[in-house]
């Protein structure tokens, strides 16, 4: 049926056509997919639409089943579920999408349901259920811990999942596999129906397999769908400039160069309408509202900070001063990288390496929002060798390299939580349980004895000493699995999820205003008068009580920053391997000297900037200044950073894109290693755990390792035994799987995994909220039970989880073992420079920063720049 | 077993053994403490399957000390039991049935809740502060007050471990026995609890369990 010739389609047309607009075509697109019947993935960016392609999808649905009295109906029962990553995105869609409703003149519910919601919204919700719900993956859980929870959905027709991109390859993505499955096959089993699925998604590298995970649970007793993937054809151009310092340093360390250009970043702030500043960290963002307020007070009240850390209603604010257009600027994390558009958003700062492809182009697009407007994103280097990303990926943004987002597969911690998710209202048959479970992508290949595992996990706890074990979790009764302690089912609602973080501790100021959370670990080391800056604001400590952290306003000139313990983000394969080919026309660009032609010169506009002469004798010329380059010359920022890369070739070598530099260099510290693979810091981990295990068969020898994304180090009291005639077989992938478990660093790495699966597993309990103390029998650390459970029941479910977990994340083994065939096939060239090179400098500095404090450092690196200057 | 490291306090003997105690050569004693039987068994009332066999191989290393050192006195400076009665106590009662001539000394610590009863059955003495012998005292939580007499205290609660760092900066965490001049802290015997890491100063000894070896770390 043409969705074109239906009354649903008339109505919305005419709705649209009455505001001037009309459809997208990928809008139509779904329409007509939705009155097929199929399901399948929108790919679209965002701010383009891409809600109303499925939501009004669904209203074309209902208006069509119901021609005549479609405004009428009301309580129809769930017809959309719109599940979000995001609880701050579910007050903005459920209000675009309740103006629709009442445009229209239709009578539907649009209900939210997260951790925010009121109980007795939620009540008022399970008594009646609203025709849309906007819901988390938690909640959504939390929904199947619910006495008749096959009821809510009876009626269901349209499972929207938003922002798939960015659950995919998350325990959160597993979360909704799993239940997508419960849900849909509930349903077919109750009324013999299938609700369609419609995943939303940015670009990624693995749409087509994107959807397949998505849609794999409809197959289940029922003939195989292949699902249809939309593509929303609006690339928008981004445009990407570097901020150069005005001297380049030839011996370059990641964390200070950053805040040094802030005054740079002031007029282009003041240039533009509104601008969001990305960093990295929470910690390093409180840093910078900081020192942009204090060298621009003029800016004060204008500009914002915004990262998960910070209040929730603090955030709110934010959003909203965004949307107004009441903000100049947002310093903000990973926190804005989703969610709904801010209009007024003209220009985006990228302060430091945004690791990969896709993150950089999702950070640009929120800048430039109608059709034809450019994207322009700045790139701002928080040391000079980063200077080389910014060419490497204006490489891959023209090339449209985007990287894939991997899904998760067997997650035994998760599964565990969601069958014990299952046990505590309506309870589950093991095997009609697991069919399903086998339906989804992550769990298609569960084996039986696994499963089996998993039961005997969960109802004899293992195996036992039968006569004095009191195990208790789930019962059986008639074959139905429950949980009926009361006591059981209460900690495991409370501890549904699977975001995993610190300890943390909500910070409130004495008079009353909660400001945000800290880590306890930071909050330990605070003495009462001490001063922190949180939210952007100065506070000092006084006193814990009942786990909140009491502070009050300071107006102290120095204060401390937290620091919040985030997992970061290694460098993605796609940028390396971008790395590796940009260092390759740093060659190809020694001949020739800056280009400066005439279509690219400016000459009102000019910024001073350092460039090379020919002679390898290079300084810094503050009085000469060059035409700046545009944009679009993608060599400038190798032009600018010449100085450093000759320095480089003098000492040592800059490796082209098929060589391996190794750099052997005996300091007072004891002999290094650097190898620079441009893999990504995870992979240089387990690569420097491997070698040093290797290295340590030749003799024995101890090492310490330390890493960035570009290269790694090992540094030992003895000379390392590597040379030309053993190198290859270092980097062998021949028992590469074998030498990966026997390096002493794949416990390590393990146990700090064994972490989030313990939590999420059920085995560590984190307490009740606000009455941590009644517990305090059940405490013990995830890293207490890794070694018991190590020591004594090593082939544990979880445990090998944690391993797998290593192998295929946290090292990357598929990428770890391409890099080691590309080396293979590579020349690896051993230097033995006389002092550290400008490559290895950043490595080095990061290794010092464990022992010293941040001002110690400062002045230790300033001296060793010094030393090595005058060499 | 490794051979026990010697340690001389006031020309009294301490042999510090790898399995986590402390023979007492002139009181034919053993000191242990922070057994916490039963804790195996509460977490897994609470659904949290940890294996039991910590527990019994705890036991089974308390059996295999108090036989090699041929000892007639077990001294436990602390924490015996976890929580609330269980199922796994049991075991330990019948384990305790098997030496019915070992005299046992419990100086209470926080953790040994149970019941007056059950110590009673399990011919435990239970001093409630302290237990004092000649020159030593015991208790749970190093005390101050008895320091002032001249009494070196054993004491236990803190579940020490120490971090040896070696070259190029790696570093591991070993449970230790902890002397300072007027009292020593015992490593946690049982192996399901964690470790406080301590900073020794100027003088004070740490011996590290390191596998099955006592090290003398300074």
């Amino acid at each position: 049926m043409d969705v074109r010739q239906t009354r649903g389609y008339e109505v919305i047309s005419e709705w649209l056509s009455a505001k001037g607009l009309s459809p997208f075509q990928f809008q139509e697109e779904a329409w007509q997919h939705i009155t097929n019947g199929e399901s399948g993935l929108v790919n679209a960016p965002t701010g383009c639409g891409k809600t109303f392609s499925v939501f009004l999808g669904s209203l074309i649905e209902f208006i069509n089943q119901h021609p005549g009295d479609y405004k009428k109906k009301s309580k129809q029962g769930l017809q959309l579920l719109w599940l979000t990553p995001l609880r701050a995105l579910a007050k903005d869609i459920g209000r675009a999408m309740e103006a629709v409703i009442g445009e229209l003149g239709m009578n539907w519910k649009i209900g939210i349901r997260n951790g925010d919601t009121e109980i007795a919204e939620r009540q008022r919700q399970t008594r009646q259920m609203p025709e849309v719900l906007i819901i988390t993956p938690e909640s959504l859980h939390l929904l199947l811990a619910q006495k008749n929870y096959p009821e809510f959905f009876k009626t269901l027709k349209i499972i929207a999942v938003d922002e798939w991109h960015e659950l995919l390859g998350s325990k959160r993505g597993v979360q909704v596999e799993l239940a997508i499955s419960r849900i849909v096959n509930g349903q077919w089993s109750m009324v013999n129906r299938k609700p369609l699925l419609w995943g939303i998604s940015a670009t990624i590298g693995n749409l087509e397999q994107a959807k397949e995970v998505l849609l794999s649970t409809l197959n289940f007793e029922s003939e195989k769908k292949e699902g249809i993937i939309i593509k929303a054809e609006m690339r928008k151009r981004v445009e990407i400039e570097s901020i150069f310092p005005d001297e380049i340093e030839k011996f370059p360390w990641a964390g200070h160069l950053g805040i040094k250009l802030v005054d740079k970043v002031i007029p282009i702030i003041n240039n533009s309408k509104t601008t969001l500043i990305f960093i990295n960290t929470r910690g390093m963002s409180e840093i910078w509202y900081q020192t942009l307020l204090s060298r621009a007070p003029e800016l004060a009240g204008a500009i914002a900070l915004h990262h998960g850390s910070i209040e929730h209603e603090l955030r709110i604010w934010v959003e909203e001063a965004l949307h107004a257009g009441k903000l100049k600027a947002v310093v903000c994390t990973a926190s804005l990288d989703l969610g709904v558009d801010f209009r007024p958003v003209e220009t985006v700062i990228q302060v430091g390496s945004p690791k990969g492809v896709a993150r950089f182009l999702q950070r640009a697009g929120r800048s430039g929002h109608s059709p034809d407007a450019i994207s322009k994103i700045y790139f701002l280097p928080t040391h000079s060798l980063e200077l080389v990303e910014a060419a490497a990926l204006k490489n891959a943004v023209d090339e449209n390299i985007i990287e894939s987002r991997e899904p998760m597969l067997l997650c035994f911690d998760v599964l565990i939580q969601y069958v014990c998710t299952l046990a505590i209202a309506e309870g589950f048959r093991p095997d009609n349980i697991l069919d399903e479970i086998r339906s989804t992508y992550c769990y298609r290949e569960i084996t039986k004895e696994e499963w089996d595992n998993i039961l005997a996990h969960i109802t004899i706890g293992g195996t036992a000493l039968r006569q004095y074990d009191e195990f208790k979790k789930i019962e059986i009764d008639n074959g139905l699995y429950k949980i009926k302690n009361r006591r059981i089912a209460m900690r495991h609602r409370l501890q549904i999820g699977t975001i995993v973080s610190e300890a943390m501790l909500r910070a409130k100021f004495v008079s009353g205003g909660f400001i945000g959370m800290i880590e306890e670990w930071f909050v330990s080391r605070l003495e009462p008068g001490d001063v922190f800056t949180l939210a952007g604001r100065r506070l000092e400590f006084v006193m814990i009580k009942e786990m909140i952290v009491l502070v009050r306003k300071s107006n102290a000139k120095k204060s401390r920053v937290p620091s919040w313990q985030g997992g970061r983000m290694p460098l993605s394969a796609n940028l390396g391997k971008k790395l590796r080919e940009t260092l390759d026309k740093v060659r190809g660009s020694e001949a020739s000297n800056v280009k400066r032609e005439t279509e690219n010169v400016e000459r009102a506009d000019v910024i001073p900037i350092a460039i090379g002469s020919e002679t390898s004798n290079v300084k810094y010329d503050p009085g000469f200044k060059i035409p700046r380059l545009k944009f679009h010359d993608p060599n400038i920022e190798l032009h600018v950073l010449r100085p450093l890369f000759e320095l480089q070739e003098k000492l040592s070598h800059v490796p082209k894109a098929n060589e391996l530099l190794i750099e052997q260099i005996e300091t007072d510290d004891g002999f290094h290693l650097f190898v620079y693979p441009f893999e990504g810091r995870l992979v240089h981990e387990a690569m420097a755990a491997i070698l040093a295990y290797r290295i340590s068969r030749i003799m024995p020898i101890t090492f310490s390792f330390a890493m960035n994304d570009y290269g790694f180090e090992l540094l030992s009291d003895k000379p390392i035994p590597v040379d030309d005639t053993n190198v290859y077989d270092l980097f062998s992938t021949e028992n590469l799987f074998q030498d990966i478990q026997r390096s002493v660093n794949a416990t390590e790495m393990a146990k700090r995994k064994f972490r989030d699966i313990a939590v999420i597993g059920g085995l560590v309990f984190q307490g009740y909220p606000g009455e941590q103390k009644k517990a305090r029998h059940l405490q013990s650390s995830a890293s207490l039970l890794f070694s018991v459970f190590s020591e004594y029941e090593p082939n544990n479910l979880l445990l090998r989880q944690a391993y797998t977990e290593v192998f295929a994340q946290q090292m990357e083994e598929a990428r770890l073992r391409d890099m080691l065939h590309r080396v293979q096939q590579s020349n690896i060239i051993i230097r033995f420079p006389e002092q550290l090179t400008p490559f290895c400098f950043p490595i080095k500095v990061d290794s010092m920063r464990e022992d010293l404090s941040s001002e110690k450092l400062e002045e230790r690196v300033r001296r060793m720049q010094t030393q090595l200057e005058s060499q | 077993m490794q051979y026990p490291v010697p340690h001389i306090i006031q020309q009294n003997h301490f042999w510090l053994s790898s399995q986590r105690c402390i023979f007492w050569e002139e009181e034919n004693a053993l000191i242990v403490c922070d057994m916490h039987i039963g804790k195996t068994g509460h977490f897994r009332k609470s659904g949290i399957p940890v294996s039991q066999r910590v527990y019994t191989e705890d036991l089974q290393r308390l059996l295999s000390s108090i036989l090699f050192f041929k000892v007639d006195k077990l001294i436990i400076v602390g924490d015996l039991s976890h929580s609330r009665s269980n199922r796994e106590l049991d075991l330990f009662q019948r384990w305790r049935a098997d030496f019915p001539s070992l005299k046992i000394h419990l100086i209470k610590g926080n953790h040994d809740i149970l019941n007056e009863r059950w110590y009673k059955e399990c011919k435990i003495t239970v001093h409630h502060d302290k237990l004092c012998i000649e020159d030593f005292c015991f208790c749970h939580d190093a005390c101050v007050k008895e320091q002032k007499k001249g009494k070196y205290i054993f004491s236990g609660h803190m579940h020490p471990g120490v971090r040896i760092r070696g070259m190029a900066k790696q570093s591991l965490s070993f449970p230790c026995f902890y002397f300072t001049d007027t009292y020593c802290v015992l490593p946690a015997f049982s192996k399901f609890t964690g470790l406080a890491l301590i900073k020794p100063e100027e003088k004070e000894s740490v011996f590290a369990i390191v596998e099955n070896d006592v090290m003398k770390v300074r």
